[in-house]
């Protein structure tokens, strides 16, 4: 197909959409909430992903040791965690490094620690950092069994919910998404039903003339694709600035939340929403010219 | 350049429209297809552009069987048979000028040659100074002058018309069919399905009569044989 008739196809498909407006506009909109929604779905899930992640990288369990074990049962106990295929790292940490730690930690209330001092009544333990958090329990029940460990301690309960809700809210995303599309594609089908009415005359006409039948299909499918370019357009300049804000906010507010803000992220979701409504798009003429477009 | 061999034609519902059709028509004749109501007449014309297949039998024109034609080549079937009917078929909302344009641009010709060839057929129909207009300004007969500038502006090798006279009066239908037989001398094919008794038999041209979808008379130099 020649350039100039695209030019002339793709001038008739804008033509349609402004003579149709009304429907125009509701389709637009439509794909606006939906790519929206996408949009703000996407960036919840990265953002959950990169918290999940933080988290992982910093759970790490501790086996705590009775108090009269030998060095040399110590460095057997610490080369058998180490020697283990789920641990990324394993220390022994004594328990007068333990008060230490526990020193800056407490920072300005140091008296309390001073009447503890003599009597230091932590443990030694294994300080046990994993490849993989949900290997926790494994590792953790394996340390359990090497001699001289009296109690396994991890914060499981945490990197598990964390999990849950990442689960959770990827399939809620999904399923809300796909439920949207679909909604999209009918109100664009629609919109593009009452076109090929519209133009019904024409298009017989074209046909006698010997147009062919994409000619025909062309101006139609790309008044589709125009309304999910349009929508897609509009709720990516929507994030695109309203993110940005957003974590500008919070970072303000709440400092220690590790929001993502990298352009490349917000780059990624506007692309993702221009694919999506170029496809809803097509899909939703596509949709429309099967059913009333006997070409 | 149109050969149909035992073609029949029977719709899903069990009408049968057609049966055992033979006919031929030569390149630059010009053939009236007559016959009552509902005699298979428009069935046959529709045939012609590829509106309507044949459920039997074979049917060639310019060359191509069109039992075995793709989709596309429908298209190309199309291009070179231009279509009159009795209702004109015009766009309303378009000129004149914007109508027999469209038949071009459709095709994909390019703008010079649209603006080289849509005045100087519609001066051959004789509207060279309504252009501009909108068809709802023009009389019936103009309409029709229109689907027919429209028909041939592609240089089509046939022209098929499905009762071209049938909203017009005697005189208007007068001047349609001396256009169509003026479009005929210039070499192209016509045929004409027609009810138009007096034409008919003043313009001694080719009759092929149809009767229950059976081809019962072809006489050339015929007349309408019917009581109109």
């Amino acid at each position: 197909m020649k350039l100039r008739t695209f030019r002339r196809l793709g001038r008739e498909a804008w033509t349609s959409l402004r003579r149709n407006s009304t429907m125009s506009l509701a389709s637009i909109g439509t794909v606006f909430i939906t790519l929206l929604t996408l949009g703000l779905f996407l960036l919840l899930v990265n953002n959950v992903e990169a918290l999940t992640l933080s988290m992982e990288a910093q759970v790490e369990i501790n086996a705590y040791l009775q108090g009269d074990l030998a060095q040399e049962a110590i460095d057997a106990g610490l080369a058998e965690l180490q020697a283990m295929p789920e641990v990324s790292e394993a220390v022994f940490v004594s328990k007068a490094d333990a008060l230490q730690e526990l020193r800056e930690q407490f920072g300005d209330e140091q008296d309390l620690l001073d009447a503890v001092e003599d009597m230091n009544p932590l443990r030694d333990s294994y300080r046990i950092k994993l490849v993989r958090t949900e290997q926790a329990a494994v590792v953790a029940e394996a340390a359990g069994r090497i001699t001289g460990v009296e109690e396994v301690k991890y914060r499981q309960d945490i990197v598990e919910k964390l999990l849950r809700v990442t689960r959770i809210i990827r399939t809620l995303g999904l399923v809300l998404i796909v439920l949207l599309v679909f909604a999209t594609v009918f109100v664009i089908s629609n919109t593009i039903r009452l076109t090929v009415f519209a133009r019904r005359r024409e298009v017989s006409i074209m046909k006698l003339v010997g147009a062919t039948d994409w000619y025909i299909r062309w101006p139609f499918l790309l008044e589709g694709v125009f309304i999910g370019v349009i929508g897609a357009v509009t709720s990516s300049v929507l994030i695109y600035f309203g993110y940005g804000t957003f974590v500008r906010a919070c970072q303000q507010s709440v400092p220690f939340l590790p929001l993502l803000s990298s352009s490349e992220l917000i780059r990624t979701t506007c692309v993702w929403l221009l694919g999506v409504g170029v496809f809803v798009g097509a899909a939703g003429s596509m949709v429309s010219l099967r059913r009333y477009l006997q070409v | 350049m149109i050969q149909l061999w035992n073609v029949g034609k029977t719709y899903q519902n069990g009408t049968v429209a057609l049966k055992d059709v033979n006919i031929r028509v030569r390149k630059g004749d010009f053939a009236f297809i007559v016959g009552p109501s509902g005699a298979g007449k428009s069935t046959l014309i529709k045939m012609l552009y590829g509106e309507e297949l044949p459920t039997s039998g074979q049917i060639i024109i310019a060359g191509k069987n069109i039992n075995r034609l793709r989709r596309f080549e429908y298209s190309l079937l199309r291009r070179n048979v231009g279509v009159v009917f009795q209702d004109f078929k015009l766009l309303p909302d378009r000129t004149v000028y914007e109508n027999v344009a469209f038949a071009l641009e459709v095709v994909e010709t390019s703008s010079r040659e649209i603006a080289r060839r849509v005045p100087s057929v519609l001066g051959l129909v004789g509207l060279a100074d309504k252009m501009k207009m909108l068809p709802m300004q023009l009389s019936g007969g103009e309409q029709q002058r229109v689907a027919l500038a429209r028909a041939i502006v592609n240089n089509p090798v046939v022209i098929a018309a499905d009762e071209p006279t049938g909203n017009l009066d005697p005189d208007t239908a007068w001047e349609i069919m001396h256009l169509l037989e003026e479009i005929n001398r210039m070499g192209t094919t016509v045929i004409v399905g027609t009810h138009a008794k007096s034409i008919v038999d003043s313009m001694h041209k080719r009759v092929i009569a149809i009767e229950k979808g059976r081809v019962v008379r072809d006489e050339e130099k015929g007349e309408y044989g019917y009581e109109a």
